[in-house]
């Protein structure tokens, strides 16, 4: 019986934490995109030390996004770079003492990659940390009409 | 143990592994590459790179977003493109219920920026009933209803209330091995923003060129559908997807995007924002414009039907 106990602890652990991501983007990552509005995609996952993961999304002209990149503390920083479909740098956070939270606009309509690296902090290779990462994108608010 | 001990563990124990090695596409992608690289006798260094291979994302632009390029792009509200909330009877298959959450949620995003506030709460309550019947729970439910009819006056709480709607529904599927049902939601939903994109040009590239801009370049978010659909081509409902959104694709090729000069990015360190400046050309004839609606309209009516 005791086995049955701890598989089953098991199962509802890994279940507790792959869900744990849509709550962390809910309570954290979302809180990080201010007045912005967020877009409504959600795009979060478990990602430890050493892991990189590439974004793909279109940024179109005239509209005025907030990037805002959530970790769980326990994680390192995160190196997160914008990039323009040739591979060259357009925006690079280690320049800004890792800010995970910035806004671009876009002159003309692009395909960008947000790409992430989570830094490296532990020595052995047991002992990797992770834990959820969360991108959300976030769009300026209409201006409010004067009543 | 019992017999019945003895099957519930072994649920349980399959149900560990299929959702951890389901998670998401790229999270399976990996454990592939693991396995690989485990079967061949290579160094550690080489290893730790593939078990650190990147995982890859698309964002599509969600229904919010493409209502709000429709809006800002000084098109006009018009009820009678929207998808009749009557039709709701009619889908009884998941991917009938997917494509039309989609639909029903850029339908809803689109009455809510323009400001059609009964209309909003009755397509909630179709995207309601929609994600009930996909299984998706706790999403939308009674309490999403009243909030957004407590909110009639205020838009932005409206929008949030939208965003958060969808984004529950797509990361409760994703997250329960359902990737490619959420990736029909994504497809159905991008798929009515362009159908309501086009009909607004009321069929001309001349009447509103920003209108034509936002559509010609979604020729770029073609290339994420495509990418988004072909992680999940297995599934026969994506299979049949990819070679309708391939059928679009033989349109947009057609339009040609091209920057003009090198992208270059200035960034103002004290606000926190970076300016991507490229000067870029998109071009559309009439006749393909033509094809591109005729295309878009046929696909979305069979979704719709």
């Amino acid at each position: 019986m005791r086995l049955s106990i701890i598989l089953i602890s098991l199962f509802l652990g890994v279940l507790n934490v792959n869900s744990q991501c849509i709550n962390f983007a809910k309570s954290v990552g979302k809180d990080y995109l201010g007045e912005y509005i967020h877009d409504g995609n959600y795009n979060a996952t478990i990602l430890e030390e050493g892991e990189k993961a590439e974004l793909y999304k279109t940024f179109f002209s005239g509209q005025k996004y907030r990037v805002a990149i959530a970790k769980v503390e326990q994680l390192p920083d995160i190196h997160f770079r914008i990039l323009d479909k040739e591979g060259n740098v357009l925006f690079d956070n280690i320049k800004y003492d890792y800010r995970l939270v910035w806004d671009f606009k876009v002159e003309s309509t692009q395909m960008l990659i947000v790409e992430l690296n989570v830094l490296e902090k532990s020595t052995g290779a047991d002992d990797l940390i992770n834990g959820c990462v969360s991108v959300l994108f976030g769009l300026e608010p209409g201006k409010k009409k004067k009543k | 143990m019992t017999k019945a001990t003895i099957y519930f563990l072994s649920l349980a124990i399959g149900g560990v592994l299929v959702f951890s090695s389901c998670n998401s596409g790229q999270k399976k992608q990996k454990s592939e590459e693991q396995q690989i690289v485990e079967s061949v006798n290579v160094d550690g260094k080489l290893v730790d790179d593939f078990k650190k291979s990147k995982l890859i994302f698309y964002s599509l632009p969600s229904p919010l977003e493409t209502a709000m390029l429709i809006k800002r792009a000084g098109a006009t509200y018009s009820e009678e493109l929207l998808n009749p909330l009557s039709n709701i009877d009619k889908y009884s298959t998941n991917r009938q219920m997917a494509l039309n959450l989609g639909i029903y949620s850029a339908d809803l995003s689109y009455t809510s920026l323009f400001d059609q506030t009964q209309s909003s709460i009755k397509y909630m309550a179709n995207a309601k009933r929609l994600a009930d019947g996909l299984g998706i729970m706790d999403a939308i439910d009674e309490e999403t209803l009243k909030k957004l009819e407590a909110n009639i006056d205020n838009r932005d709480v409206m929008l949030d209330i939208i965003s958060e709607t969808f984004m529950s529904s797509n990361a409760y599927l994703t997250e329960n091995d359902r990737p490619a049902i959420a990736v029909m939601v994504l497809v159905g939903g991008w798929v009515e923003g362009l159908y309501l994109a086009t009909r607004l040009t009321n069929g001309s590239v001349e009447n509103n060129k920003r209108l034509i801009d936002r559509i010609v370049y979604q020729k770029l978010s073609l290339y994420t559908v495509i990418n988004l659909l072909e992680e999940y081509q297995d599934n026969e409902d994506v299979q049949y997807l990819l070679e309708r959104i391939s059928e679009l694709n033989e349109i947009f090729e057609k339009v040609e995007i091209s920057n003009t000069s090198k992208i270059e990015a200035e960034t103002d360190a004290e606000s926190r924002v970076t300016t991507i400046k490229a000067e870029s050309e998109a071009v559309i004839s009439p006749i393909v414009f033509e094809e591109l609606m005729k295309k878009v309209e046929e696909i979305r009516t069979e979704f719709v039907s």
